[in-house]
């Protein structure tokens, strides 16, 4: 079994708090670790050539933006909402104009992840919406700690069956922390992404040097499983992304540095400051790589295959892209999907679906 | 506790832009922070002694672990993690004005 990053320490660190969100870890750290181990696995096992990503087209996963607004300038318009999808769509398809600053050493790293996103068109009842809900509230602001944003019952909005849809909640954030994500394999009902409403897209209440919907970009990595470009290990060297084609770096890169910016011997070109994953500005982070994409697609084959296989099996003919269109707000395949991908893919998920099982119950 | 000693009780967030060549600064949690990509490290003193100190983590949300603060002198605080979950680690609060909390530099900033 492969191990966890160096971050497992502070989760189990969390065991002896006293905080609800520690209570909460309590419960749930064995079934997460669990989680966890599986999901690396599989990434694994795609990094290292033992399988391929099944899909040739592109996806495109619906989105709801929740927008928790304490003032009316919190309450962003929907052009800065689509501003945010726009910039995800140009990030993800490596259609961002600054994509040509990359240093040339790195472009051919460069991937098109053929991971797309769109605002959900039909709600978790089949009725048609914009994929935008918006709630008034009655706090000022949101804290990490209690994840408050994600119900209603604490002054938050409530998900949509995370399974379906990205949840993305907009709010004003304490500490001026930008945003935060849940990796897979988290709990299912405060799944998805948090952005500090100045951070979110590229106009109307957006502020320097946060302005160009990076955040965004960089939280629904982790979404998808991506981890930080230096390891997670603070300034150290021992840290591990599990990607292989990123430069081992020290710590998270802050600001807009120059290249090449060298740390634990990892000249002559240094860190990639400029990968979405790392700490930079807005302006200076364009890209992800070849084994970044492969990363987040293993995990669309894997713990979120639910975004995957609806679209598999409606590709394959043209009647069944209008059937697409028309679905509940569903996410979208285009390109040349196939009956044998979609069985493959399904039995691939049915077996690690079995693998995980089998781990949380201990029944191996 | 020596009556003379700064107030340090509540939770308190690293304005790391405001740190001289001497001092760390840290203000209350809802103090209105400029946004930083980096999360703010955090430390969270209790009155009953107990302690939570917050670390950036993997998924951008701060990090808590929990231990215990002490005061050994007016100025000088012990934190110890008594489960084992972390080294213990000294500070020394050089002010604490309003909002303003300020501790001696390279002892655990």
């Amino acid at each position: 079994m492969i191990d966890e990053p160096e971050f497992t320490e502070p989760l189990a660190r969390e065991l002896c708090g006293t905080m609800p969100v520690h209570r909460r870890l309590l419960n749930e750290s064995m079934a997460y670790r669990a989680q966890r181990s599986a999901i690396e696995n599989q990434a694994t096992q795609y990094r290292l050539g033992g399988r391929r990503i099944s899909r040739s087209g592109t996806i495109s996963i619906p989105v709801v933006v929740h927008v928790v607004h304490n003032t009316d300038e919190q309450n962003i318009s929907d052009g800065q909402i689509y501003s945010q999808i726009e910039i995800l769509n140009q990030d993800f398809r490596a259609a961002n104009p600054d994509v040509t600053q990359v240093p040339p050493v790195w472009q051919p790293l460069v991937a098109d992840t053929m991971i797309e996103f769109h605002l959900a068109t039909r709600n978790p009842n089949g009725d048609p919406t914009d994929g935008i809900i918006r709630v008034r509230t009655t706090r000022s602001s949101f804290s990490h700690h209690d994840d408050a944003v994600k119900s209603s019952a604490t002054g938050g909005a409530d998900p949509w069956p995370s399974d379906q849809y990205l949840n993305m909640w907009v709010c004003q954030l304490r500490g001026g922390l930008l945003g935060y994500a849940q990796f897979p394999g988290g709990p299912p009902d405060t799944d998805g992404v948090v952005i500090r409403h100045s951070a979110f897209g590229n106009m109307g209440t957006v502020a320097q040097p946060f302005h160009l919907g990076r955040t965004a970009t960089h939280e629904v990595g982790h979404w998808l499983n991506l981890y930080h470009i230096w390891g997670d290990d603070g300034q150290g060297c021992s840290g591990d992304d599990k990607v292989a084609d990123t430069p081992n770096q020290g710590g998270g890169n802050t600001g807009m540095p120059t290249f090449p910016h060298i740390s634990c011997n990892n000249g002559p070109n240094g860190d990639m400051f400029m990968n979405y994953m790392d700490y930079t500005d807005d302006a200076g982070m364009m890209m992800f790589t070849t084994g970044q994409s492969t990363r987040m697609n293993a995990c669309l084959e894997g713990p979120r295959a639910s975004f995957l296989i609806p679209q598999l099996a409606r590709v394959g003919g043209p009647e069944e892209r209008t059937v697409a269109a028309a679905s509940a707000g569903g996410p979208r395949v285009s390109g040349n999907g196939s009956q044998r991908e979609l069985e493959q893919l399904l039995q691939e998920v049915l077996k690690d679906t079995r693998a995980a099982l089998s781990v949380i119950s201990g029944s191996r | 506790m020596n009556e003379e000693a700064p107030d340090i009780v509540g939770a308190w967030l690293h304005a790391y832009e405001e740190d001289t060549d001497t001092t760390a600064v840290y203000h209350p949690e809802d103090y209105p922070f400029r946004p930083s990509r980096r999360p703010r490290r955090g430390m969270d003193f209790h009155a009953d002694g107990t302690f939570v100190e917050w670390v950036p983590g993997p998924d951008d949300r701060p990090r808590e672990v929990a231990g215990r603060w002490a005061r050994q002198e007016t100025d000088r605080i012990r934190v110890t993690f008594p489960e084992g979950q972390g080294e213990p680690f000294d500070l020394t609060v050089v002010s604490r004005e309003g909002d303003t909390l300020s501790f001696a530099r390279g002892e655990r900033q």
